[in-house]
């Protein structure tokens, strides 16, 4: 492999004095981070950080972990700008997918047969805690409000599965409901909630 | 529509939550390189799914700042040709077949890169990278990081360290690399196994480089289910684990 082949760090666009305008919005910052724009990174590693940790801390239970998680997913965000395409979502929404989707592979990985059981056990109070403000901002307001406006099975699916990081199979299995039947709940739940939360991309 | 693709389709949600096996998350990313309408579905519950997120957020401690900064502007970008090619999958999550043998060295090197900057030690970019491409192995070790269906895993070791598996389910190997891990005690060793439902088998005893560096160890014979683990043993090494694996890597809850 040579080195060439390797796009890395400095690239022209961040010559000093060349330094291009950095733009507010985060898929712009996305795009321009891409061409490898420092200080547009910058932007959106405060932009997005504290929310990549806070899904992180939800489904690790582990501060130390989720730290872990948020620096590893910040990097890739910086190394797979290049991959996020505005026409198929928003860039929070991209940044999300990274981060949650490491957040689960790390707690599957990492959760031991026992360690399973005994979330398994208290996985109701998780259910719980979602309905409870973790930060008073306008935005989880709302989507507490919209949680509350789905049946109880539908939140329960989707809770567990984002926050608990768990399969629909092993939701299945928690809730004593069939696996089509959880499947079809997330699935209606989520459509539920993207309903009633809007057009999100509009807002950012 | 056939009644098979009905019941894919309800898996759009589960899809969405990360709440699918691998195998599942593997036929529904087909299913959607197929089907418009069902990107569509998917993108806008994304969008919803995200704020489930957004909404726990909470301040990281400032001190993280400037290190996972600076770690990023020393890891190298993927160029957007590979998005092109990748459109069924945005997410950027793994290693999909339309990547070149160059960005997938560059994922083994960018984790390196991401496991350094995690422990805060500094990059050993280089220094991973070049001690993946020698050795005897290293064919092997090459063709599993290049294979199509290549996925990375990884894990904090207990005791200190983290691990990374890279494995291959067409090759039926992996490969094994950890970095910061703790000396063993005295006439004792890292030993590696594969763990699953195929029972315990010894996987190759493992060295510990200066920074507590180990690896990269090829693992071959895996089989679906199978998890990569690693215990401290007789420095001679055992048949069997006698200590508590110090990680566990591999496919979950299968």
């Amino acid at each position: 492999m040579t080195e060439g082949r390797w796009r890395r760090g400095s690239p022209p666009d961040h010559l000093p004095g060349a330094e291009p305008p950095v733009p507010s919005g985060l898929d712009d910052l996305l795009t321009a981070v891409a061409r490898g724009n420092e200080r547009a990174y910058d932007a959106v590693y405060d932009l997005t950080s504290g929310w990549v940790l806070g899904v992180a801390r939800k489904v690790l239970r582990d501060p130390a972990q989720a730290e872990e998680v948020m620096q590893e997913v910040m990097l890739e965000v910086w190394r797979l700008a290049g991959r996020f395409d505005p026409a198929r979502g928003s860039g929070t929404s991209w940044v999300m997918t990274l981060a949650h989707r490491r957040a689960v592979d790390r707690v599957r990985s990492e959760r031991s047969r026992a360690i399973r059981e005994l979330r398994a056990a208290t996985a109701v109070i998780d259910y719980d805690d979602v309905i409870e403000a973790v930060e008073t901002s306008l935005d989880a307001q709302r989507v507490q409000r919209c949680l509350a406006s789905l049946t109880r099975l539908q939140h329960e699916c989707v809770s567990l599965a984002y926050y608990g990081g768990y399969t629909y199979r092993e939701v299945a299995e928690m809730l004593g409901v069939p696996a089509g039947t959880v499947k079809t709940r997330m699935r209606d739940g989520l459509i539920r909630l993207r309903d009633c939360l809007g057009d999100v991309r509009g807002e950012q | 529509m056939t009644s098979g693709d009905q019941d894919l389709h309800t898996l759009a949600g589960a899809y969405v939550l990360d709440a699918v096996s691998d195998d599942e998350r593997g036929r529904f990313a087909a299913h959607l390189a197929a089907c418009a309408q069902c990107r569509d579905e998917v993108d806008g519950l994304r969008e919803a799914a995200a704020r489930l997120g957004t909404a726990q957020a909470v301040r990281p401690r400032l001190e993280l700042r400037e290190p996972t900064i600076r770690a990023a502007y020393r890891t190298g970008q993927m160029g957007p040709v590979v998005a092109e090619n990748e459109l069924s999958d945005r997410s950027g999550r793994r290693a999909g077949p339309g990547l070149a043998r160059a960005t997938r060295w560059g994922l083994m090197a960018a984790a390196a890169v991401a496991v350094a900057a995690a422990i805060g030690i500094g990059t050993h970019y280089a220094d991973m990278r070049g001690r993946a491409g020698h050795g005897p192995a290293a064919p092997a070790v090459a063709a599993v990081l290049s294979a199509p269906d290549a996925v990375m895993r990884t894990a904090s070791v207990g005791g200190g360290g983290m691990a990374i598996v890279v494995s291959s389910r067409r090759e039926h190997m992996a490969v094994f690399i950890a970095h910061g891990l703790r000396r063993p005690p005295p006439a004792r060793r890292y030993e590696l196994w594969l763990m699953g439902p195929r029972g315990e088998r010894p996987a190759g005893m493992l060295t510990v480089h200066p920074r507590g560096m180990a690896g990269p160890a090829l693992i071959g014979g895996m089989s679906a289910g199978d998890m990569v683990s690693l215990t401290i043993e007789p420095a001679s090494g055992s048949l069997r684990p006698t200590s508590a694996p110090v990680v566990m890597i591999g496919p979950a809850g299968r």
